[in-house]
């Protein structure tokens, strides 16, 4: 019933984990594990990833995103209040825009942000009892390519392909399009990314691409 | 009418007693769907969509505002079963299979993760030979955790029989309407708790018993399937990934 632990693909129930065996040890979880008594259950379906020394964690990829802070991601506006700007970043609530959250934001100049707009932030607060929190400016204080992406053409992806696009060293297909097409990208850790380009022809060929290479 | 012939042993679509259907999955079949699958047993195939966790619609709907919201819906397409059907959802039936299955599934998920949210299953019968429930909850189990939804265990459910006097695995539909009992399990398959349990008819208790261990073995290999299918769609991520 206890798998031993492997570096390895697991599905919702398996025991990854006998904490008897490990003594004296601290364990960080993160994502996809819970305690269940002695043993740590996997929550859903995955790889199980370990960070040297102590970081377990479940690898897997959705269509959907969990909130988690310091992640940058592309959110849509879905409706205004007087504080905050409501944000659809794919998560499971709707997430906050401070109006404020703008570098050099005062009360006098909020951003006009229609239904619809997409936005580019980072998440600053995220736990499931409250709904995230964003911000349009870095932990110094400065824009930093954050706030509204104008033009291009944005499409969904899962998280796993976006993690993948992110990663270091810079991923192979971004080098490869960037070799032969100018554009620019944005990718949210939310699966979503966006691409703009000088001529509309360059947006569908970078997207077109994408796609055969995806699929 | 003999359901089980008493020279050979077999059944009228030529299984034996404790043999269960043909079982297909099938993850990802709907692209729109936060999570999807396909799930046959035999001659019963149904379809599992998962929209969530998303921000609740309703908001008098919510009734616990720790947990997520998780909401069913069960429908037997108009062509699924023999004579076309007049009411695909809405009557007592199709009501009653959607709590089953919503409370089934509740009992998996940790809705405590995602308080505030909701999650909705959508779950579509697309040709129907009996055992639709089970085939319901287990393809609702797939798509599930192809949206990975967060839970304790794998649910499957299997149905058992007895008719001649003999218990029978995974009754298709001319079994299921001779009139016999029909025992429906749901099971955590690791944790080995059940979460579902339905009979109608009536059985002495100790024949009872038997039908239910012989439907709970049965669930126990439908969740080895299940695994496999899912760790091979983990498998082909992690490879589409590079």
């Amino acid at each position: 019933m206890l798998t031993r632990l492997t570096v390895d693909a697991q599905v919702p129930g398996d025991a990854v984990l006998d904490l008897t065996e490990m003594t004296n040890q601290t364990i960080k979880l993160g994502a996809g594990l819970r305690q269940d008594c002695d043993t740590i259950q996997v929550t859903g379906a995955g790889r199980l990833r370990l960070s040297k020394p102590n970081k377990y964690w479940l690898e897997s990829s959705q269509k959907r995103y969990v909130p988690s802070v310091e992640d940058t991601v592309l959110g849509v506006v879905v409706d205004t209040k007087p504080d905050n700007f409501l944000v659809d970043i794919k998560g499971p609530n709707l997430a906050f825009l401070p109006v404020l959250a703008f570098e050099g934001g005062t009360r006098r100049n909020i951003p006009k942000f229609e239904i619809g707009t997409l936005i580019y932030a980072r998440v600053v607060k995220a736990n499931s009892i409250m709904n995230p929190e964003l911000s349009c400016v870095d932990a110094t204080g400065k824009a930093a390519e954050f706030g509204q992406l104008k033009d291009g053409y944005m499409f969904d992806t899962s998280t796993g392909l976006s993690r993948m696009l992110l990663s270091s060293p810079t991923c192979p297909v971004l080098e490869a399009l960037g070799k032969k097409l100018s554009f620019e990208i944005a990718v949210g850790l939310n699966g979503r990314v966006w691409v703009n380009a000088p001529s509309p022809k360059s947006i569908g060929e970078t997207v077109l691409m994408w796609m055969l290479w995806h699929y | 009418m003999e359901y089980v012939n008493p020279l050979t042993g077999f059944r009228v679509d030529g299984r034996r007693p404790n043999e269960m259907r043909q079982l297909k999955g099938e993850i990802g079949v709907v692209a729109k769907a936060d999570g999807s699958a396909l799930f046959e047993m035999g001659n019963t195939r149904v379809i599992a969509a998962v929209y969530g966790p998303r921000e609740v619609q309703n908001k008098g709907q919510q009734v616990n505002s720790k947990e997520a919201l998780v909401r069913c819906e069960y429908r037997m397409a108009e062509f699924s079963t023999g004579d076309r059907r007049r009411k695909p959802k809405g009557d007592r039936r199709s009501t009653e299979i959607s709590l089953v299955i919503r409370q089934t599934m509740e009992a998996s998920i940790l809705t405590h993760l995602m308080p505030r949210s909701q999650i909705d299953i959508f779950v579509q019968v697309l040709q129907a030979d009996g055992g639709t429930r089970s085939a319901c909850i287990n393809a609702a189990t797939l798509a599930l955790a192809d949206a990975g939804i967060p839970m304790r265990d794998i649910v499957t459910s299997c149905s058992a029989g007895y008719l001649c006097s003999i218990p029978l695995l995974d009754l298709n539909y001319i079994e299921d309407s001779a009139g016999g009992p029909d025992v429906t399990v749901g099971i955590l398959a690791k944790m080995d708790k059940v979460t579902l349990l339905q009979m109608d008819a009536k059985l002495p208790m100790d024949t009872f018993e038997n039908v239910m261990e012989l439907a709970i073995e049965g669930c126990k290999a439908i969740a080895n399937y299940i695994r496999e299918v899912l760790l091979e769609n983990t498998k082909q991520l992690e490879c589409q990934r590079g």
